[in-house]
């Protein structure tokens, strides 16, 4: 099935989740529940929290699937976008108890190469991502990268890369504005 | 090259505070502070989703990873115990808003009226009505749209403080800018007349909005001042 097509079917599943269907549900969480599980394992980085987190997230796509608008967003950002804020809520209302915890080592923060496009978005839209992130450069596509994929915060990546915050936070920005300028050329 | 400051890009108006948030830099209390505006803010609610569409492709790499057997056992069980899906539909709005004791009486009183003014019009296509709340969460104002779609009605409805600003009605179909629809009053009902550009365009997927403006309405042509209410096209 093409990356369309699977689109339309996890939208339509959406949509009728908002009414109720809870084998539209139960759909939504074959199609997605290994990606959003990964997304916030790779938040979270601690199993059994991951776990908490993902039952919440499809609770929250039950009680929330009407505000869901194909028109408007494709399902799959909806769900990723759910899937992250648990998380990172999850992992600041827990920062306390992790700050003993080691710092990541800095080689965590030079990016994996982007895997294979997946079946979730167009292989179109992924190039053009990762060639915008390419231009950028190398030090603001990786923080760019790292703040998304672990959920940092501008202090914890000014702290891994050994900057001061204020050159973090104009890494980053100016970085966000630059790649959104190459995505909407 | 020194066009950024600790507070924001000058160049961005600001408005960078909406990718960070989607990125994910923002410790816990500046995180509410956004979701707490998101929902006021309908600007800034459209720039949350254009970050989020542009920024999800970065989890391609990541590595999918099966959940627990048990998983989908726990959430089935949450489900079943929690109650069915909240529909954004009007009459669940109106619902909620009667709880609140302000403005119940007046909300009534427009739905009335709006709900005449759509009633005295053959049907061709399904009247649209929206509800507009106020930052407060209480309504606003109601809106109904004729069923030719080419006029609507807006009722105030509650008390609502009037200073020296006129209150602009603005259009926001999905996925575009505002679209001005006219002047309204907080204290009487507004029959507008919708351009003929626009008719097409007052669907249920669009977004009311009412800012505060200079008297006569925006110089601009986009909303200046804040928005005091917003609600969703709905159809009846």
């Amino acid at each position: 099935m093409d990356a369309d097509a699977s689109r339309s079917q996890l939208a339509a599943a959406l949509v009728r989740v908002a009414g109720g269907d809870r084998a539209a549900l139960r759909i939504v969480y074959q199609d997605t529940s290994a990606k959003l599980f990964g997304v916030c394992l790779r938040i979270l980085k601690n199993r059994s929290e991951a776990e908490d987190v993902l039952q919440d997230v499809y609770v929250t796509v039950w009680r929330k699937a009407g505000s869901f608008d194909p028109a408007r967003a494709s399902p799959i950002t909806w769900l990723v976008a759910i899937a992250r804020n648990r998380s990172i809520d999850r992992l600041r209302s827990s920062a306390a108890s992790r700050r003993a915890e080691p710092i990541e080592e800095a080689s965590d923060i030079s990016d994996p190469s982007p895997a294979a496009s997946d079946i979730l978005e167009s292989a179109q839209e992924h190039r053009r991502l990762h060639g915008c992130l390419g231009e950028l450069e190398a030090r603001q596509s990786s923080a760019i990268r790292a703040a998304f994929l672990d959920g940092a915060t501008y202090e914890q990546l000014a702290q891994r890369m050994g900057v001061p915050l204020g050159t973090m936070k104009s890494w980053i920005r100016r970085g966000l504005l630059k790649l959104r300028a190459c995505l909407e050329r | 090259m020194s066009t950024t400051d600790q507070d924001g890009t000058p160049e961005d108006g600001g408005r960078i505070v909406a990718a960070e948030y989607v990125l994910g830099v923002l410790g816990a209390e500046e995180r509410r502070e956004i979701e707490r505006r998101l929902e006021r803010e309908p600007a800034l609610a459209r720039e949350v989703a254009l970050w989020e569409e542009r920024l999800t492709g970065l989890v391609n790499s990541v590595r999918p990873v099966a959940p627990p057997a048990d998983t989908w056992t726990r959430i089935e069980a949450a489900v079943a115990a929690s109650p069915a899906p909240a529909r954004t539909g009007l009459w669940q709005s109106l619902e909620f808003w009667r709880t609140f004791g302000i403005g119940a009486a007046a909300l009534a009183a427009a739905s009335i009226a709006a709900l005449t003014y759509v009633g005295l019009v053959p049907a061709p296509r399904a009247p649209m009505v929206a509800t507009l709340g106020q930052t407060s969460g209480q309504p606003g104002f109601v809106a109904a749209v004729s069923t030719g779609g080419d006029s609507l009605v807006v009722v105030p409805a509650a008390l609502l403080t009037s200073d020296q600003r006129a209150m602009e009605l603005w259009l926001i179909p999905p996925g575009d800018r505002p679209h001005s629809l006219g002047l309204i009053h907080p204290g009487q009902p507004v029959r507008l007349n919708v351009p003929p550009a626009l008719v097409g365009r007052i669907t249920t997927d669009a977004t009311l909005a009412v800012s505060l403006e200079p008297p006569g309405g925006s110089p601009t042509g986009q909303p200046t001042g804040p928005v005091v209410a917003t609600g969703k096209l709905t159809s009846l």
